[in-house]
């Protein structure tokens, strides 16, 4: 579908809002639209000139709200804008609005929003996936062209596999983080999501590089494009996680279809595999209980109606404006950076973080991507006992890994199972997203994104 | 974790926890924590901790002047101000 100018047009533009109106009373994907708004800070020309795109709600935008998903930043109105929303703003791109999340970026289902429920557009009765899901299910109902998500521990993989769109993970610092809401610093990225791998590719071409307002961010230093016929290794220890039928399915239709495209699809060995959630949650956490200190209702966000002392409006202010959610990896947080308990959790999880970058070294000495599934399921039904917040976090096996070792990782539409999609994803050495985008384009050749019920023609 | 340790935990994070809330949260910080507890089987001797998986060194800016955010957008976001001072309760 061409995008190109629909948010400038008057005729198209007409169609696409009505379009969002209609459909985003079912899909709850956006917290704020507002293209009018959105439109003041964009160049009239460029390579994305006119391109509506949604942004997550836990990036800046200025004049736009902030909210996070949370009761704590309900009213909190931006001053400035992300450097890499203002790339894409220079680029011509148009931010349409704020989409829904999990609260912080904390979840795996959108659920943990305090603001809104989003649904999955493939089925209503079932969750977009998360924390991204708001951009997730706008680009997926069309209701923009593509949506901007951090990925902390699969955030924008795992919402993208949910709603049959592609899903990009950028190199740790290669897109600037500065106005994306701090949660977990040394594991998080602003990725896109998108319905073709083209539109990935330019929106990251716009995004990426050095920026002088994030100290984190690195240069663009790409390696030597990797020559097809690829090696692509598969995790022999992800046999082992338990994995739904229709996913499985989806796995082995994956290798085949590489080996038929003239692939050598190989076995590699991950053995701290099943350590990787332990280690993410133990870093994931501790970081969250720092980043989220700055919430103490003295300088903006909730502050509670009534207090005597500074300390008691502080606790009551963020007791009053967290979730549940927030409030329990805070907890965890903190614990396990509490003197005596240190060197248990958070320094030995940092030491298997070392391990799993070694174990990410020594397969790409032998291969030039490796090949996982993204979630061990198929997008769960809403408020489901059969996905409690313990066993979400679990599954987050495949995707946490490379948030921990700062790899590039691309989520793609695998197979449609069921009547819903299931998503695979590639993961890369460092900067190698060019090799991602290369192979994500030859699964799209043979499958592109499959469209979701309801998916608009076009706008002409 | 018993009860006494969630306390201190909550305090240290500044927040108050209803009873109802203290239950559930318990056994949920207990259930991640025993999960958390099968790194022991990592050989992790002789590993050195990663704080960042890609970043190298620190790079810091010239030391020149140059203009941030706007401070009066940032105080608008402010719970209750007056003029440009932000109100909190007595502190004496």
């Amino acid at each position: 579908m061409n995008w190109n100018g629909v948010a400038a047009s008057s005729k198209a533009a007409q169609k696409w809002k009505a379009h969002v109106e209609a459909r985003d009373r079912e899909v709850g994907a956006f917290l704020q639209f507002d293209p009018a708004l959105g439109g003041k800070d964009s160049a009239a020309s460029g390579p994305l000139a006119g391109v509506p795109f949604a942004v997550k709600d836990n990036i800046a935008v200025r004049g736009f709200r902030l909210t996070c998903g949370s009761r704590m930043l309900e009213k909190f109105v931006s001053p400035y804008t992300a450097t890499a929303v203002r790339r894409l703003q220079d680029a011509g791109a148009v931010v349409a609005g704020k989409t829904n999340l999990d609260e912080f970026g904390m979840g795996s289902s959108t659920e943990n929003s305090a603001l809104r429920e989003t649904r999955n557009p493939w089925d209503p009765t079932r969750v977009p996936g998360g924390s991204s899901g708001g951009s997730a299910a706008a680009v997926a109902s069309g209701l923009a062209a593509f949506g901007l998500g951090s990925d902390t521990g699969g955030s924008v993989r795992q919402p993208a596999a949910f709603c049959g769109v592609y899903g990009l993970k950028p190199t740790w610092g290669a897109v600037s983080r500065f106005g994306l809401v701090a949660y977990a610093s040394s594991l998080e990225c602003i990725g896109v999501m998108s319905k073709t791998v083209d539109l990935a590719e330019t929106v990251f071409s716009v995004m990426r590089g050095q920026d002088p307002m994030d100290h984190s961010s690195l240069p663009w230093q790409p390696p030597a494009q990797k020559k097809r016929p690829w090696k692509i290794g598969v995790p022999r220890e992800c046999a082992e996680v338990p994995m739904h039928p229709d996913v499985k399915k989806s796995f082995e239709a994956t290798r085949a279809l590489l080996k038929k495209l003239g692939h050598d699809v190989r076995e590699v060995s991950f053995p701290t595999l099943d350590h990787v959630v332990s280690s993410y949650y133990v870093i994931a956490t501790a970081e969250a209980s720092a980043n989220l200190a700055r919430f103490d209702g003295v300088r903006y966000g909730h502050r509670t109606p009534r207090s005597e002392t500074p300390e008691a409006m502080t606790v009551a202010s963020r007791t009053e404006g967290l979730g549940p959610e927030v409030k329990l990896r805070i907890l965890l947080g903190t614990y396990v950076l509490r003197s005596g308990f240190q060197e248990e959790y958070y320094l030995r999880a940092q030491k298997v973080r070392t391990a799993i970058r070694q174990d990410f070294q020594k397969a790409f000495e032998g291969v030039d991507l490796v090949l996982m599934p993204v979630y061990p399921v198929p997008p769960f039904a809403r408020g489901s006992a059969e996905a409690d917040p313990f066993s979400q976090k679990l599954a987050d096996i495949f995707t946490c890994a490379a948030n921990l070792a700062g790899l590039p990782a691309m989520s793609f539409p695998a197979t449609v199972e069921s009547g819903l999609p299931i998503g695979m994803q590639f993961l890369a050495p460092p900067f190698a997203e060019d090799l991602l985008f290369s192979a994500c384009r030859e699964v799209e050749k043979v499958f592109p994104s499959p469209d979701a019920p309801g998916f608009p023609g076009g706008w002409a | 974790m018993d009860a006494s340790e969630l306390e201190v935990t909550a305090r240290m994070a500044r927040l108050s926890l209803s009873e109802q809330e203290r239950e559930k949260l318990r056994t949920a910080v207990e259930q991640m924590l025993a999960h958390f507890s099968h790194m022991r089987e990592v050989d992790v001797e002789g590993l050195a901790p990663t704080t960042h998986a890609l970043l190298k060194e620190n790079r810091l800016r010239d030391d020149v002047e140059s203009r941030s955010v706007a401070a009066e957008a940032l105080l608008e976001n402010a719970p209750e101000r007056e003029e440009r001072f932000i109100v909190v309760p007595n502190v004496l």
